[in-house]
């Protein structure tokens, strides 16, 4: 697992429905905000190299010094997009395959509203057990 | 295919921006050297020789014939040169060149900082912008210095100075001696000392005279001289200053556009006339046409055929590579003091600089290409990425593989990194240069990666410059890349803020806003927001600040030390300020909108809050028929005053003054910190009587108003922080102040009240808090009805939003409160107690006809006055005079029943008594029928004594709660006697239910029954204590005491008769409580109602009183209430099915054991039958015998053996019957004997004699006798059952079947009748 690792997933509407940090590294204050930056500064490239590709993992899109973003386009454009500083990219693609199966379930539950927050905090251990696996 | 369009697109690539800096830096260096004399005779214009130069080394269209090395020829157009003294040629100081560059961006920021106020720009006026115009110009600018500050390195040839221009004055003292001295001196650069460049330099002497110190005789000898010494073309004069002072007027000052940096003042080049400036064009055109691009043109071929001799051909280059490799021992030479100017290497270099700056790319390009390898071969890494440096911008001049352009740029670049600090500024370089080509091709996205690239090695200012300007390459790229414009404007002022560049810092972040506004990426605009707010703070624009800082206080997503951060600095700046901060709408604490609740009070007045939250519906059933129909209270006062009457008011809600109206809104704290919020309070409109018709104009023109909400929001908080002072001054009503604080995360409700003093118009406008003492929030209502639910149900249902928070106030009115006194929260089921509801006035005037209505009656009633002296529950206790008939008359019966307060009492205590503190006290009674959660609403209705009054009446609502825990739980079971008609036997089953506490069985009473013990000696049960958790069982004989109906029905509908038992240990030295007091027979009467009968005309049921006491009074607790004393429970146990269905009651009677001797002849034995007729009407009976058979006899004799042999020991004859029968003695026992006594036999042992079948007639409530007979012929034990009982009733004409439940007719089956037959001896 790498040391740094934060998990997003933003809707269709480019708003962010479920953020957690996932590395090991001890969570510091400011990096937060930086990882927003950074994720939401990544989407401008998602939304070029989305359409270029009939793949729904797009691999390390973009790039902050030694910050990677690897991102995974769902049908419905909703993007999981993960910052990490490791190498692993077969455990980034299981991961996303994973979480998508995830979020799928979420949207079946007919009292969520696609698009918005994900509560569930079912959901979250979930991605956090996720997360401990192949990251 | 993306690049297709933009390769069409771009013609040439000299007319971009790149290539025109390349034509402009990329040139011919003159070294200028030259006395003082020179200088001072140039000062006088107010420059310096080279800056009098300057506009005129820009050559438009020179049109120079030049051939290249191969003899092409072709024609130079634009040309420049750049001039320097030869003390500036040399590697910049470079703490001066930090210092110009951070001037320019100081300079820059000076010029933004009149547009800090405004808003941030809107995300499309930044879109709509063409890039020249967005791209602020100081970019380039700071972009040329920094460039400038690697001028002169050694190991790039194209700074190394072509020519040398020597200027002496005519003045000086032996010109020609000073030309050799000038070129002489050690004051050379050091490229020229130290070997890296060629000293034999191409030189040209030039004679500055000064026409204001003579005529130019002298000069033109001196030139004699030096043409006859340096050679006729190498020397010039030249004549200044020939123009009188201020009298030469310009058009165009062409110094004016070279030195903008300085107040352009107007004696910039005063003394120079139109020769002066038409002979410096002449010197210069001459010197570069005739003298610099020959020289050049003269060396590039003398260098080619040096290179092509010694390098090109195919024998060289294997001489060359062998060569090389021999060297590769030597120790890497990085500061390439190895190449001289000798060197082959570097004469490369020169060949393919010199070509580069005559624009014969291709040559150029062949030489650095040669030279790269050499360099690479060497390790000479420095110099191997100036040459891939100059290949890129060869490639690009070219137009030609903008792969291998890139491949080269991208090369130098990360050549230049991999040697270090020495490469970094020179990476820097080569970043900008291919930044811009990349720009120049439209490829905005990876120009802005080669910005990113290069701040990473640059110092914080000037790596936030190249953030920027990578944010713009966002900006700029197709499709803008909005986000990461953004990102990087971010990063940029960041890095400004760092380099305490805070105004740049602010304009960055500013800027970014415009991609982040309203987006819900929390953290992002906290950060942009937080840092802004704070550097404002800094440059003490407080106000500004502020606004910035309050998009940042709700967030609750933030840690609590972030929260706390955010909060404090808020506040500090807020108390920067120095004064009382006004705020529209802070969200902090977050109101609750949806949850505003206003409680006031028309005619419905309410006696705590919980009756407020009652439904109104089930207050409006409950006041039914008490009070008059609704409308009439208001049309009565409209009427009255036709002023109210208009439309506007119609919808507008009662309230009365004096009274207060009571807002409630919940207030949320999102932090996780603790929060204190002060002197919250509405903000209310009141205008008096007589301006109401004035404002209704206002108010309309105020209305039309409300359509626009974007601007209203400003005027609408002026308008609330105006009305508020109004307030402070005004005395027309009374405001309530709360000051609470909040947890983190706490949600509460605080109700904030308003009293009007005065009649007229209340319009509540909105509320006003203050945050932490500082802050001043004011928040409206109106805005946020469309959300808002109506909570008052019909109150508000159906009036328009906007009308709801307006009020009529009238005229104040008595109002009553009042209050139960004592009323436990929670009793055991059965509890009956005293309590005391007491009503006050306040007011002046008195009020009338008081009624009272409960919903409760099974719970709750009222008594009577005479109630409140007695003493509970010894009242209750049986006495020997017989009970008032004053209840009587008053309380009347029925679930709808409305109690009014006899009119004596009240004109006794509320309008006779007019001082204060009127208050009427009237007992009311409890009895926990059932457990469970019961809520009792109460409404008291009054009218107003006074007729005037704009209101009638007015109700009282009150609501308690009361929890009834289950106690005593009590079944009983009746059957009938087996020995005697109308006489019944009564199991009572009491089981404690309660937790903990004892009860004391006090008594049972039957109702209409006759009860008694079944012991003669009156005693039940050795303890009738009853433990918690403890079940007893109780035996009592029931006997029908009822009269028949035809006597004395009348009397008997009020008073209860029946009889008690006592269950005392000690028997009947206690005193039994009377059933028929009043208390306790109105409780009954609510109990058969609840059960939905009346209370006669049943006679196959009995109703039965348990009455127990408490001596612990462990239930209540309250204060003041007698704890010590014995609490009462009754319970009532109503319509007690007796076990017979059947209205008709028979009896067999006879012998039991009759001795015959069956020898002499059979046995007659004569038997009586008695009927009973129970029920109200005549009743036919008709009596079927059948003979029986032998097996039963048979059956029911080894039966009745056994049985008797078992219970023989046992004395009471009753129970030996039951054991034959079965345990219960139930109704459906003889269903069982039946099928026995069916089955068929031959022989019968006894036969019923006379007639088969008997019938007669009985009238209702009468007994008779039938005799029967029947005859034995052998000893044994009989069972007399086989017979029937058919009976049918007969109604009388007028009652026929009125009763519905009641069986017509139907067959009894015989009860059991032993008898033993003996054989006498």
């Amino acid at each position: 697992m790498g040391s740094t690792a934060c998990f997003i997933i933003v809707s269709r509407n480019d708003i962010p429905i479920y953020e957690a940090e996932v590395g090991s590294a001890i969570k510091k204050e400011e990096a937060t905000h930086q990882h927003q930056f950074i994720l939401h500064a990544a989407l401008d490239i998602v939304q070029d190299l989305a359409w270029t590709t009939s793949a729904m993992f797009l691999k390390a899109v973009d790039r902050f010094n030694d910050l990677v973003v690897s991102v995974y386009v769902t049908a419905g454009h909703t993007r999981l997009m993960l910052l990490h500083d490791s190498r692993n990219e077969d455990g980034i693609r299981s991961f996303f395959q994973e979480v998508h199966e995830l979020y799928i379930k979420i949207l079946l539950n007919p009292l969520y509203l696609p698009g918005s927050r994900i509560t569930s905090s079912h959901f979250d251990t979930k991605v956090r057990a996720l997360a401990r696996k192949y990251l | 295919m993306m690049l297709a369009p933009s390769e069409t697109r771009m013609v040439d690539p000299a007319k971009t921006f790149l290539g025109k800096m390349l034509l402009e830096e990329i040139t011919p260096v003159v070294m200028v050297l030259r006395t003082p004399l020179v200088e001072e005779a140039c000062l006088k214009n107010g420059f310096n020789f080279v800056e009098m130069l300057h506009p005129f080394c820009l050559f438009k269209n020179i049109d120079v014939p030049v051939r290249t090395a191969s003899d092409q020829p072709y024609r130079l157009h634009k040309f420049k040169l750049r001039l320097f003294y030869a003390s500036d040629v040399r590697q910049p100081n470079v703490e001066a060149a930090e210092e110009q560059l951070k001037q320019v961006v100081v300079h820059a920021a000076e010029r933004d900082v009149s547009d800090l106020h405004s808003d941030p720009p809107e995300l499309e006026s930044v879109l709509n912008q063409t890039k020249p115009e967005a791209l602020p110009s100081w970019f380039k600018i700071f972009n040329k210095e920094l460039i400038r500050t690697l001028a002169f390195s050694e190991h790039e040839a194209f700074d190394h100075p072509v020519a040398c221009l020597l200027v002496v004055s005519s003045k000086d003292e032996q010109p020609i001696n000073k030309f050799v001295d000038l070129f002489n001196t050690n004051q050379l650069p050091s490229l020229l000392n130290d070997g890296a460049m060629d000293p034999k330099i191409l030189k040209y002497y030039l004679l500055v005279h000064d026409n204001q110190d003579g005529t130019s005789e002298m000069a033109s000898n001196i030139l004699t001289e030096m043409r006859g010494t340096f050679g006729s073309n190498d020397c010039r004069l030249l004549c200044i200053n020939s123009g009188k002072d201020g009298s030469e007027e310009k058009q165009d000052n062409p110094w004016s556009a070279y030195k903008n940096d300085v107040p352009l003042s107007e004696d910039l080049g005063c003394l120079l006339n139109v020769n002066d400036l038409n002979e410096i064009k002449d010197l210069m055109q001459d010197l570069s046409s005739k003298h610099i691009i020959p020289h050049m043109e003269q060396k590039i071929r003398m260098l080619n055929q040096q290179v092509s001799a010694t390098r090109k051909g195919f024998r060289n280059q294997i001489r060359n590579l062998w060569w090389r490799k021999g060297k590769e021992d030597t120790p890497d030479a990085a500061s390439g003091a190895m190449y001289t100017f000798s060197s082959v290497e570097s004469q490369i270099r020169v060949l393919g600089d010199y070509a580069f700056m005559l624009r014969d790319y291709e040559l150029a390009l062949s030489n650095y290409r040669l030279l790269s390898t050499d360099y690479k071969l060497d390790k000479a890494w420095k110099r191997y990425a100036g040459i891939q440096e100059m290949m890129g911008l060869a490639y690009f001049m070219l137009d030609q593989s903008r792969k291998d352009a890139e491949y080269c740029m991208e090369t130098a670049f990360s050549t230049y990194l991999k040697i270090g600090s020495s490469g970094q500024r020179n990476a820097t370089r080569c970043g900008l240069w291919w930044a811009e080509m990349l720009k120049a091709r439209d490829q905005h996205k990876e120009a802005a990666s080669v910005y990113f690239r290069i701040s990473n090695e640059e110092p914080s200012l000037h790596a936030a410059v190249m953030l920027e300007q990578a944010s713009y390459c966002y900006l700029f790229s197709n499709p803008p890349m909005l986000r990461k414009y953004g990102f990087h404007l971010v990063l940029a002022g960041n890095r400004y803020y760092l380099s305490d560049q805070r105004k740049h810092a602010i304009r960055t972040y500013r800027s970014s806003l415009s991609v982040y506004k309203g987006n819900s990426w929390n953290y992002i605009k906290d950060h942009v927001h937080y840092h802004v707010g704070r550097w404002y703070a800094i440059l003490g624009m407080s106000d500004v600040a502020v606004k910035h800082m309050l998009e940042v206080l709700a967030c609750s997503h933030e840690s609590i030390s972030t929260q706390e951060l955010f909060l404090r600095d808020f506040l500090q700046i807020v108390q920067k300020m120095g004064k009382e901060f006004e705020v529209f709408r802070l969200q902090l604490p977050i109101t609750n909108m949806p949850s505003l609740k206003i409680i006031f009070e028309d005619h419905r007045t309410y006696a705590s809050s919980t009756a407020v939250s009652v439904r109104e519906s089930l207050w409006q059933s409950l006041e039914e028929n008490m009070v008059p129909s609704l409308p009439t209270s208001r049309t009565n006062w409209l009427e009255s005053q036709p002023k109210y009457s208009s439309k506007k008011y119609k919808d507008s809600s009662i309230c009365v003054a004096g009274e207060a109206i009571k807002v409630g809104i919940e207030f949320r704290n999102p932090l996780q910190i603790p929060i204190s919020v002060s002197g919250a309070s509405l903000i209310c409109e009141l205008s008096a009587r007589s301006e109401a018709a004035a404002s209704e104009i206002g108010g309309q023109y105020r209305d039309s108003l409300v359509s626009v909400s974007r601007q209203q929001n400003d005027t609408e908080f002026r308008k609330l922080v105006s009305s508020w002072e109004q307030n402070s001054s005004n005395s027309l009503f009374t405001l309530s102040e709360v000051n609470f604080s909040l947890g983190g995360g706490e949600t509460i409700m605080v109700q904030l009240s308003v009293t009007p003093k005065v009649e007229g118009v209340l319009k509540i406008v909105g509320m006003r808090w203050k945050l932490s003492g500082t802050v001043v929030s004011y928040q409206n209502f109106d805005s946020d009805d469309a959300k808002r639910k109506n909570v008052k149900g019909r109150r508000k249902g159906k009036q328009s939003s906007s009308k709801n928070l307006e009020f009529v106030v009238i005229k104040s009115l008595p109002k009553l409160g009042g209050c139960i006194h004592h009323l436990p929260k929670r009793v055991y089921a059965g509890d009956l107690r005293r309590l005391v509801l007491e009503l006050t006035n306040d007011s002046e005037s008195s009020v009338k006809t008081l009624k009272m209505k409960i919903s409760h009656p099974r719970f709750l009633i009222p008594g009577s006055l005479e109630d409140m002296n007695v003493e509970f529950p010894s009242c209750l206790e049986r006495q020997a005079n017989c009970r008032n008939s004053h209840v009587q008359a008053n309380t009347v019966k029925g679930s709808n029943s409305c109690f009014s307060f006899p009119e004596v009492c009240t004109q006794h205590v509320l309008d006779v008594d007019i001082q204060g503190g009127k208050t009427l006290l009237w007992p009311l009674w409890l009895h926990a029928a059932v457990p469970g959660s019961i809520c009792l609403y109460i409404t008291i209705y009054y009218e107003m004594e006074n007729v005037l009054s704009e209101m009638k009446y007015r109700t009282l609502r009150m609501h308690y709660d009361l929890e009834v825990l289950p106690s005593l739980e009590m079944s009983v079971q009746i059957s009938p006697c087996p020995s005697k008609l109308q006489e019944f036997l009564v199991r009572m089953d009491v089981v404690n239910k309660t937790s903990s506490e004892n009860l004391q069985l006090h008594q049972l009473s039957s109702v209409g029954w006759e009860i008694s013990s079944l012991e003669p000696d009156g005693t039940i049960c050795p303890s009738e204590l009853l433990m918690d958790g403890q079940a007893l069982s109780f035996f009592f004989k029931l006997k029908n005491c009822r009269k028949p109906l035809t006597e004395g029905s009348i009397t008997s509908a009020r008073l209860l008769q029946g009889s008690d038992v006592s269950l005392d240990p000690q028997g009947s030295n206690e005193v039994l409580f009377d059933i028929s007091s009043s208390v306790l027979e109105d409780f009954y009467h609510y109990e058969r109602l609840h059960l939905g009968k009346s209370i006669q005309g049943h006679q196959t049921t009995v109703d039965f009183i348990l009455i127990s006491q408490s001596q612990v009074n462990s239930v209540n607790h309250e204060p003041g209430w007698q704890s010590d004393s014995t609490q009462l429970f009754s319970h009532y146990a109503c319509l007690c099915s007796i076990a017979s269905t059947s209205p008709v009651w028979f009896l067999m009677d006879g012998p039991r054991i009759v001795s015959h001797d069956f020898s002499i002849s059979f046995c007659e034995i004569r038997l009586r039958m008695t009927i009973h007729n129970s029920s109200n009407a005549a009743v036919s009976v008709r009596i079927d015998t059948s003979d029986a058979t032998s097996s039963t006899v048979r059956l029911s004799d080894v039966a009745a053996a056994s049985q008797y042999s078992v219970s023989s020991g046992n004395q009471t004859g009753w129970r030996d019957v039951s054991l034959v029968n079965d345990i219960k003695i139930t109704s459906d026992v003889s269903s069982s004997l039946i099928s026995k006594a069916s089955s068929p036999d031959g022989i019968t042992p006894f036969v019923w004699c006379a007639s088969s079948s008997t019938r007669v007639e009985l009238e209702s409530m009468s007994t008779t006798e039938i005799p029967l007979q029947i005859c034995v012929f052998s000893p044994g034990t009989y069972n007399l059952s086989n017979y029937r009982v058919h009976w049918d009733l007969r109604f009388p004409e007028d009652k026929a079947l009125g009763d519905g439940s009641q069986q017509s007719s139907g067959i009894s089956p015989g009860h059991p009748f032993y008898l033993n037959v003996l054989q006498s001896p």
